[in-house]
């Protein structure tokens, strides 16, 4: 075992191999308080990829309804409790000034164990915890759809509560939008006994080699995120490709610059923004719309970043949702992040507008600023908006995009208010 | 200015020879493996005889009753993770050769016969021999890995499959996702679109799809053969040879199964081990049993390499 940084838990941790971060880093940020559950981000990578004799269980890409939902089924629950049962250490985090530093800390300090320690100390037969799901696990894509938590009444003492009130709802659901993490410590990869799944130093994506896998379904089984999946048509396993392809800018529409990934470029709530990280995290790029949300802002949190695989895909956590819910499932920056999005200042809401404006990828972008609009209070505060003019580019520099702030509108003349 | 060069150098390679050590086994491997003792290196005393039978191929079950079979006894592989196996307890081989052609015969126990690796939780029964690659004196000052051997010292595997087996002898030549799920496409008897609508798709499908794209040998029909010709130099490098010679034929009855494996005594392969009569080599075996989910290093091993004699042709006058 070596011993890694893991910047999301702010600490060392082991790891079966050595540091070797990508240069640069497929990543996305999911707006989850915009999604819908269209499942068209799910359907657009099934028709793309998933679609042949064997793979009809596969979801690269899933939307599931948290808390009860998942694909496959209680597949987060699972990990967690084989954490908290199994653990030597309280899943705790340290959040004091003392414990956070902002560039190998952000969110503070984790104790307790990753997926990779407890299997070690416990001398595991396994590189990282984990199981592999039965078949009725992957039954349903989106089973308990909808399906809403909420507080229990008494109706003979209290009366029912109609309405639910920010912070936290009383009854709540929130979709999550899944794919492959392609973390920066991925548990497939280690949990590999062949090496036959690499994390590619370009780009970031992890991927099964074809001729390489055998299988053995040690990825299927310790992957705590579950997206390794094994096909019965070919006896091996396949996993979310990142459509690397449109990533590398094969596909002729950009003109050979990097393009998004399918789930991403579909998504009709524009609630994607797909990109590279800087693979330095300690120096993020305050121009790069991924760095800026993800490192600089902290407005987009990893998904259990507890399992210590330093997961890439980024989440703006959902403001309704009970805030100790939150915190297990996106760590200890969900309170900052929810407060930021709330109130989002003047550059993170020209940023956000660039979500879903191009199918190229953004890799930076400036901001022209623009006029006082609008006024009002938020959560106690002054929150002011302005008319700003942001303006996307791609690596080579070229102007993909340029979006105002506040939505052009064309008031139409009395005249044609005259109906026939 | 010569004497700084040399002294700089001096450090600098001693430097580079202390990291080198210090991270040997250390951190550059997975390092999951423990040492193997000295005693598993050094092979048995008991050995397995290849008897010349001047015999056709077609009578090969009788010969088998004219040669002596030497019992194994396996255990639980623990060296490597993932550990585990040993719910196979002995298994029984024999050999003999008629001058082309070398045979083995291995027989073990099994209660269940798993020929179908389809569902995620699905193995496959399945019988491995190992062979040194090249020739070889195995003996306490002279160690050879009996665990897939290592980077100086490749060894050549023939590893018999249960599903392929039973594909060898099915129309086609393998076992599609709806053998296993029976019902995946229709839910009723009267379902006006049968997947036979849908052959189109799935004939174009072929090239994008994994691992029949890639033209691994576990995902093509057809493949003629039970057996796999495999490589490997240690731990995680099990490699499957461009070549493939080996051929078998596996029966299970009365929960056993017994499984015959042959190939040319000489291949013109590089990659394969070669039997010359009147000399010997040495072997292990390995036997997964998939319905307590054995794979991969979960499996019932023999673990210290057993010495194989094969006899000199004798010419009749």
């Amino acid at each position: 075992m070596a011993t890694v940084h893991n910047w999301q838990l702010g600490r060392k941790m082991d790891y079966p191999y050595l540091d070797s971060r990508p240069k640069k880093q497929f990543t996305a940020v999911f707006n989850t308080n915009r999604c819908i559950a269209c499942q068209t981000c799910t359907m657009a990578d099934k028709s793309t990829w998933t679609y042949s004799r064997g793979q009809e269980y596969m979801w690269w890409n899933n939307v599931e309804t948290k808390p009860y939902g998942g694909y496959p089924q209680f597949w987060d629950q699972k990990i967690l409790q084989i954490l908290s049962d199994e653990g030597n250490n309280p899943m705790e985090w340290f959040t004091s000034s003392e414990d956070k530093d902002d560039k190998k800390a952000p969110y503070g300090y984790y104790g307790g164990d990753t997926i990779f320690e407890l299997a070690k100390t416990k001398d595991l037969n396994q590189v990282a915890v984990g199981y592999i799901p039965e078949d009725k696990e992957w039954r349903f894509p989106n089973i308990y759809e909808d399906t809403a938590v909420s507080k229990k009444t008494n109706i003979e003492t209290e009366p029912v509560k109609e309405y639910s009130q920010l912070p936290a709802h009383d009854r709540w659901f929130f979709y999550l939008q899944r794919i492959c993490n392609h973390c920066t410590y991925p548990a497939c990869v280690a949990a590999c006994p062949r090496r036959a799944i690499y994390k590619r130093k370009e780009d970031g994506i992890v991927l099964i080699d074809q001729k390489r896998c055998r299988g053995y379904r040690k990825c299927v089984e310790q992957c705590p995120y579950k997206k390794p999946m094994y096909r019965g048509e070919t006896r091996i396993s396949e996993k979310c490709i990142a459509c690397y392809p449109r990533v590398e800018g094969k596909d002729p529409v950009t003109k050979g610059r990097r393009m998004e990934a399918r789930c991403m470029s579909a998504c009709v709530g524009k609630i994607r923004l797909n990109g590279m990280l800087k693979g330095d995290p300690d120096n993020p790029d305050p121009k790069n719309p991924m760095d800026f949300l993800i490192r600089i802002q902290k407005v987009a949190l990893p998904l259990y970043p507890q399992f210590g695989t330093e997961p890439n895909i980024y989440y703006i956590p959902p403001r309704w949702v009970p805030r100790a819910y939150l915190r297990q499932m996106f760590g200890p920056g969900v309170d900052e992040a929810i407060e930021k999005y709330s109130a989002p200042s003047r550059e993170m809401l020209a940023v956000f507008q660039l979500f879903r404006t191009t199918q190229t990828m953004i890799s930076r972008f400036e901001i022209e600023y623009g006029k006082k609009v609008y006024e009002t209070r938020t959560n106690g505060k002054k929150f002011e908006v302005f008319d700003d003019t942001v303006i996307g580019y791609a690596e080579d520099d070229t102007e993909l995009v340029r979006i105002k702030v506040e939505e052009p509108t064309w008031e139409s003349s009395d005249k044609r208010m005259i109906t026939y | 200015m010569l004497k700084k060069v040399l002294w700089k150098s001096v450090v600098l390679v001693s430097v580079v020879v202390a990291i080198l050590f210090y991270f040997n086994n250390r951190t550059l491997s997975q390092g999951s493996e423990e040492p193997v003792s000295k005693e598993e290196n050094i092979p048995t005393k008991e050995l397995l005889t290849v008897k010349y039978l001047p015999l056709e191929t077609k009578y090969v079950d009788k010969a088998f009753e004219q040669v002596d079979p030497l019992n194994i006894i396996l255990q639980k592989q623990d060296k490597a993770i993932p550990h585990g196996g040993g719910s196979i307890k002995e298994i029984e081989i024999r050999g003999f050769h008629n001058g082309e052609t070398i045979f083995f015969r291995l027989a073990w126990d099994d209660a269940t016969n798993d020929e179908r690796a389809i569902k995620p939780q699905q193995y496959r029964d399945a019988v491995a021999m190992m062979f040194p690659l090249d020739i070889v004196t195995i003996s306490p000052e002279t160690p050879f890995s009996p665990r897939m051997g290592d980077r100086a010292k490749p060894v050549n595997l023939w590893h018999w499959k249960a599903d392929w087996e039973k594909e060898m002898h099915l129309a086609g030549g393998y076992e599609h996702i709806e053998d296993e799920y029976l019902n995946m496409f229709d839910d009723f008897a009267s379902n006006p679109h049968p997947v036979k609508g849908h052959s189109d798709l799935y004939a174009s499908a072929s090239l994008v799809s994994g691992g029949r794209a890639s033209g691994t040998l576990l995902a093509k029909p057809d493949r003629g053969r039970s057996v796999e010709d495999l490589n490997a130099i240690g731990f995680g490098t099990l490699t499957s040879q461009v070549h493939q010679d080996v051929k078998g034929k596996g029966d299970w009855a009365d929960e056993k199964w017994s499984v015959v494996i042959y190939r040319p005594l000489i291949t013109p392969d590089k990659n394969d081990v070669q039997f010359v009569p009147g000399m010997g080599t040495f072997f292990n075996v390995a036997v997964w049993n998939g319905a307590q989910g054995d794979i991969n290093g979960q499996k019932s091993i023999s673990i210290r390499w057993r010495p194989l004699k094969i006899e000199r042709v004798k010419y009749q006058e």
